[in-house]
């Protein structure tokens, strides 16, 4: 057991443990968009961050990559830690207004401006289904490309990966965004009505009980009557 | 070549190449430079002459004939250097080889070729002593000069590899580590993380089954950084020696050296040495017959910034994609494969076998403590000597930019150094006291990263220069994480909109707030050092961002959007110079002069004495060419126009009703103001102190440049029935700024102008036969008086000194006139075309002289002690410092003395303000809200030299433009300061078909002067008109920048859809 103390309390975890689940279960969730239980910890979307150390040698860190060590004087909503957490959902928010779960996650931190020029993405590049591809549905179906502002999820010479095996992980994964598992046609999606979570890249012909796993689909139930 | 299989056996070859080297004479050996920069400069060329030369006359035995990497001095490639004796021949052109070569086999030097400085007119015999080389610690970088890459016994001869043999002979990793240590030095890499301790934290690490890895990282991919190429390129038998050591003291076995693909050169040394190293039993297994085996491996990189990184290094040695990983882990504890792995940089291991040779507690002696060595910088953009530079640590950055890299270009002033390339940071010239080391810059906000200097003068924009700087980082942003990839075209899209005049200040403080949070988020020294540029620039250079939100506009000329046409933005009254040109071009006449009167009320003044500064920013002549010759065209039209052909657009008739302005002084200032008053529609009277109007035009410019009746007609137009002028009649002696208000004046202008010269604060200063040059201007000007006699002297370098000076070689009695000024020429500043005319006119001009005593021969001046100075430090300015020598005072007789320091208006003139309750400062001008001119009083407007001190006529006139607008929004109870908006050309003039040869055959027309023999006895005017056909063709030139802004859009038919709007 490791023990260090955590926004002001001692207390101890397992060896190993990251900062993130250690908060997570004494009670100081800190909010994550690109870390999923199960799935290798990647630090993409820095929402996560935590302030460890004391002034004025303490530094952020993505609590998600960071494991907890011996001593160890971590804090996670200091205003320091709020700052840069409002300004990449402010961020966030700008790359991706139409998200419901960036929405509301800022509407929870209090953002109440969006000083950039508005832009509609559908992704934000978290790497949930690269990651859910490779370590859980041992595809690596899919990838990432091209770099600074090209970088975009895909396979590669975007022709259809012959790994794939449509499992919808890589759909089921997603934090916020939408079309993950489209290849190269998307008008081949055979539904978009959901809100935000649309649309499994299954093709018509094998989904035949119109089963989707993503609940409630709504599209999906229309077409079942 | 052998392969020794022992140490001893080594240890005794090497003592061999040593020793034969010992007894060989010193031959003439030609030594030319084939690093990157050589070749690109055509060194091929020069090798090739010299090979040839040397074969046809069967010249082998006599000269040697070295080729090395980069020699660090790139300005002057390619260039040739001649041992024993270091001779430097630079800029060689290919006639120029046989020279050379004849002057190195007999033994003497070619003046005519040998490097020499213009400016003082020195020869440089030896290397050594040119100011490039002499301020510099050569350690790493010296050994390039003295070795041909591709030759090993080259680099045995110069010592090389003893170091490998003295750690060979005990191996003992914690020496090694321990005089690493000794030795204090840091990364040089950029983030400056001491190696001693990397290693012993790499060699305690126990991870990987005992399998470590040392990395060499020259993925070297900042804009203007090219040390560790021209290292590996020049001297790859040292970096190889390096990371055998290094890998020694950690435990591995196996190097990679981490490439670019670019860098073809550096790979093509880099194998040829790994395989003579091979061959020579140094790599390889049982090296030396030890029981250490080491292997090294060059991994070509793809050219991804990102992959400079450590942990992305890594990432693309194992074959993935280059992108960072969150430390930690950091690489020492798991690395490549998940095995610990050292990566240093190229010049940390090229210092590696120089510390193990000398021992760490040698090394340490250079530099200061806690930046120990030497560092190589790549000094580049703006300056004198580009080139590599290795200087101690914690030597003074002005030394690094002044001394050694000889300064600035051209005659713009240094203005900032960006220091490590996109991730550092701007340090602004006012701070180049600063010491070159770690912790300092990173105090100032910059970093030294892997050593890339770019300096820049003033003609580049800082707003651009972050601008650039974070494109660049958008576009190598791995985009791994969110904070970078997105923050850094955030901060990008800010920057642009600033650049095109759409920012605002609010932007300002997002811009500051976003860079802070992208520092510190993100997740490797790419992004976190990603807001350097924005950060450093926001701090030093905040105004500069602040011009281009508030003012609209871009000092450097830079941001094409704000600027539009340089001429036109250059120009403070806003003239529209490429529109007249234009007209010129085409043969309209009237038009081009209703464009110049429309911006300009006096266009015949200025058509003589202006500063010019459109031809200044000319884009003919900052592109190489020589500018369009603005100012003779505007004097060709103003010669063939007659002022009443224009007829002044009036927004209102002034009447009894009117309200009404008072103006003081009726200079250029005052006049400009009481004409664009009175076009609105006000009543204004104008005061003068003296008969006549006129102000400074009157007073201060010789006739011979500027003729009576052309400011007498210029005026006459301005003075259209609607302005009253009261002459004879000064503020304080016969009126007061209070009796104004109560005559009913609503708002008062004070254009008094600048009429005090500033004394020299000598003793003697008042005896006869002293002026100061204002008195003695006037006293011509005004009351045609000669005060000048005998033998005169002009102290000052201004442009009032070069008109007391021609003034004076005019009058009767004057047998000769002589300047003085404490600087050089080149600082002088007066016009060029001023200072060349009164050379034409046999004015003697002595410089770094400085007045000491005035000598009086019974109460009448008579000559003058001189001390010589000699320039010294640079100050902030860029400038050097006169400094007086001792003991070089000197007499020089002289019959007049004329005082031109400076000027200002004089506490006589400036009394009645101070007493009117107006705020003065210690210069004796007049203080006013430098946005609105207000002075401290409500309703009191100052304009003119009377707040600038003596500045040029076309600054005079643009203060009197604006405080026109000033007064009617002050009397309409508007507020006074208003948003600036974008003056961008928009009137479009169809150009016409002009064969290109043509043009760029002619070059820009001389002005036309008259003859020195005949103008020097009189005040007639000096330069005369151009002809119609020089004019027409002059206006041709013109390369019509306007265009890109005015011509109407051409809609591609191709993309209207059918039937759409």
């Amino acid at each position: 057991m490791i023990s260090f103390t955590l926004n002001g309390l001692d207390v101890s975890v397992e060896e190993g443990t990251t900062l993130l689940e250690a908060a997570k279960f004494y009670g100081f969730p800190i909010p994550t968009l690109c870390h999923m239980e199960g799935l290798s910890p990647y630090g993409a979307c820095r929402l996560c961050v935590a302030e460890v150390g004391r002034e004025p040698n303490s530094k952020l860190v993505t609590s998600c990559t960071y494991r907890v060590e011996e001593g160890l004087y971590a804090r996670t909503a200091t205003a320091r830690v709020l700052r840069a957490r409002k300004m990449i959902l402010e961020l966030l928010l700008a790359s991706c207004p139409q998200s419901k779960v960036i929405q509301d996650l800022a509407a929870a931190h209090q953002i109440r401006q969006q000083r950039f020029k508005q832009e509609y993405e559908d992704c934000i590049l978290c790497g949930l289904c690269v990651r859910m591809c490779e370590e859980q549905m041992m595809g690596k179906a899919i990838g990432f490309r091209g770099r600074g502002e090209n970088r975009n999820i895909g396979t590669p010479f975007d022709i259809k990966s012959e790994e794939c095996r449509l499992c919808g992980g890589c759909i089921y994964v997603c934090p916020a965004c939408q079309l993950r598992c489209t290849y190269t046609e998307p008008d081949k999606v055979i539904c978009g009505g959901c809100a935000n979570l649309s649309p499994p890249c299954v093709e018509k012909e094998q989904f035949n009980d119109m089963m989707c796993y993503m609940e409630p689909c709504v599209a999906c139930e229309i077409k079942k009557d | 070549m052998k392969k020794y299989s022992s140490v001893e056996e080594f240890s005794s070859f090497r003592q061999r190449v040593l020793s034969e080297r010992e007894i060989q004479p010193d031959e003439p050996t030609l030594v030319v430079c084939t690093g990157t920069g050589g070749q690109a400069s055509g060194s091929n060329d020069i090798l090739r002459v010299i090979k040839r030369y040397i074969i046809e006359r069967s010249m082998g035995e006599k000269v040697k004939l070295r080729v090395t990497g980069c020699q660090g001095f790139c300005e002057m490639d390619p260039f040739i250097l001649v041992e024993p004796g270091h001779h430097l021949y630079p800029k060689l052109s290919m006639k120029d080889v046989p020279r050379v070569v004849e002057a190195a086999v007999g033994g003497f030097v070619d003046e005519g070729l040998i490097f020499q400085d213009p400016k003082i007119q020195k020869y440089y015999h030896c290397q050594k002593d040119i100011p490039f080389f002499n301020k510099q610690t050569r350690t790493i970088l010296g050994s390039n000069q003295k070795l041909d890459p591709i030759r090993i016994l080259n680099y045995i001869e110069q010592g090389g590899y003893a170091s490998l043999e003295k750690v060979l002979t005990k191996v003992d990793p914690e020496w090694i580590i321990n005089e690493v240590k000794l030795s204090g030095i840091r990364g040089r890499g950029g983030a400056g993380f001491p190696t001693g301790k990397k290693w012993q934290l790499a060699r305690a690490s126990r991870n990987g089954n005992g399998q470590k890895y040392i990395v060499c990282n020259c993925d070297e991919g900042d804009p203007g950084a090219y040390m560790d190429r021209s290292l590996l390129e020049g001297n790859p038998h040292a970096i190889i020696e390096g990371i055998i050591i290094a890998g020694i003291a950690i435990g591995a076995t196996k190097g990679f050296i981490y490439v670019r693909s670019e860098y073809p050169l550096a790979i093509k040394h880099t194998l040829i040495a790994l395989r003579q190293a091979e061959d020579i039993g140094i790599l390889g297994k049982n090296i030396l017959g030890t029981n250490i085996n080491f292997n090294i491996e060059i991994i070509r990189g793809a050219g991804a910034f990102v992959c400079g990184e450590e942990t992305a290094l890594i990432k693309s040695i194992e074959g993935f994609m280059g992108e960072p990983q969150q430390r930690p882990p950091y690489p020492i504890e798991k690395g490549i494969g998940g095995r610990p792995t050292c990566i240093n940089n190229v010049e940390t291991l090229a210092n590696i076998p120089v510390i193990i040779k000398n021992g760490g507690k040698e090394y340490s002696k250079i530099g200061v403590p806690g930046n120990t060595g030497t560092k190589i910088f790549s000094l580049v953009g703006k300056i004198k000597n580009t080139g590599l530079v290795e200087v101690p640590l914690g030597i003074k950055m002005s030394e690094v930019v002044y001394d050694i890299g000889g300064g600035s270009v051209g005659k713009a002033k240094i203005k900032a150094v960006q220091t490590g390339g996109p991730s550092g940071g701007c340090i602004p010239a006012s701070m180049f006291d600063l010491s070159v080391d770690y912790d300092s810059l990173a105090k100032a906000g910059s970093i030294m990263g892997s050593g890339g200097m770019i300096v820049m003068d003033e003609n580049t924009c800082m707003v651009d220069v972050a601008k650039y700087f974070m494109k660049f980082l958008k576009d190598e942003s791995c985009g791994k994480c969110f904070t970078c990839r997105k923050g850094t075209q955030r901060m990008y899209e800010i920057l642009e909109d600033i650049s095109k005049g759409k920012g605002t200040l609010k932007d300002l403080d997002l811009l500051e707030e976003l860079a802070l949070v992208v520092k510190d988020t993100t997740m490797c020294g790419l992004g976190q050092s990603a807001s350097n540029p924005v950060l450093s620039t926001l701090r030093y250079f905040r105004d500069e961002f602040e011009r281009h939100i508030i003012d609209k506009k871009c000092d450097a000329f830079v941001c094409t959007e704000l600027v539009g046409a340089p001429c036109h933005s250059a120009c403070p009254v806003g003239t529209e110079a490429w529109r007249y040109i234009a007209h010129i071009a085409r043969g309209e006449f009237i038009e081009a002069y209703a464009t110049i009167r429309e911006a300009n009320p006096f266009p015949s003044v200025c058509a003589r004495v202006c500063d010019h500064q459109c031809e200044e920013r000319c884009r003919l002549g900052t592109s190489g060419s020589d500018p369009v010759a603005i100012r003779a065209l505007k004097r060709f039209i103003t010669d063939r126009i007659d002022p009443s052909t224009y007829y002044p657009i009036r927004d209102n008739f002034p009447s009894k009703f009117s309200e009404s302005v008072a103006v003081i002084g009726s200079g250029p200032a005052g006049l400009t103001a009481a004409h664009y008053l009175s076009l609105k529609g006000y009543n204004v009277t104008v005061f003068e102190a003296e008969e006549e109007p006129g102000g400074m035009l009157f007073c201060a410019i010789p006739s011979y440049r500027l003729p009576k009746e052309i400011i007498k007609k210029e005026i006459e137009s301005l003075l259209d029935g609607y302005i009253t002028l009261e002459c004879n009649t000064a503020l304080g002696r016969d009126i007061t700024i209070d009796q104004l208000f109560d005559k009913g004046y609503k708002a008062v202008l004070l254009a008094l102008g600048a009429h005090k010269s500033r004394p020299l604060g000598l003793k003697n200063e008042n005896v006869k036969g002293v002026f100061p040059s204002i008195e003695f201007l006037k006293a011509f000007n005004l009351k045609n008086r000669e005060l000048a006699k005998g033998r005169v002297g002009v102290i000052g370098g201004g442009n009032s000194a070069i008109d007391a000076a021609r003034t004076a070689l005019r009058q009767k009695e004057v047998e000769g006139v002589t300047i003085f000024y404490r600087r050089t020429r080149e600082e002088m500043p007066a016009f060029l075309e001023e200072i060349e005319a009164a050379d034409q006119e046999g004015i003697k001009i002595q410089t770094l002289v400085s007045p000491k005593k005035i000598i009086t021969t019974s109460g009448y001046f008579s000559g003058l002690q001189f001390i010589k100075n000699e320039l010294g430090d640079t100050d902030s300015s860029g400038r050097r410092r006169p400094v007086p020598i001792e003991g070089t005072e000197e007499i020089i007789e002289l019959d007049t003395l004329i005082v031109a320091i400076s000027e200002d208006s004089g506490i006589d003139s400036i009394g009645p303000a101070r007493s009117s309750k107006i705020e003065v400062t210690d210069w004796n001008t007049v203080k006013v809200d430098s946005k609105t001119l207000q002075t401290s009083r409500p309703g009191v407007f100052a304009a003119g030299d009377v707040v600038t001190g003596p500045n040029t006529v076309i600054e005079a006139i643009a203060a009197g433009k604006k405080t026109a607008v000033m007064i009617d929004h002050y009397i309409k109870g508007e507020q006074l300061d208003q948003q600036a908006e974008l003056d961008l050309p928009h009137v479009y003039i169809e150009p016409l078909e002009i064969e290109d040869e043509k043009t760029s055959e002619i070059g820009r027309v001389e002005t036309p002067r008259a003859s020195v023999d005949w103008r020097k006895r009189n005040f007639a005017e000096v330069e005369v008109s151009l002809s119609i056909e020089e004019a027409m063709c002059e206006a041709k030139r013109c390369l019509r920048c306007d265009i890109e802004f005015t011509q109407p859009k051409k809609i591609d038919e191709s993309l209207v859809i059918a039937g759409g709007n």
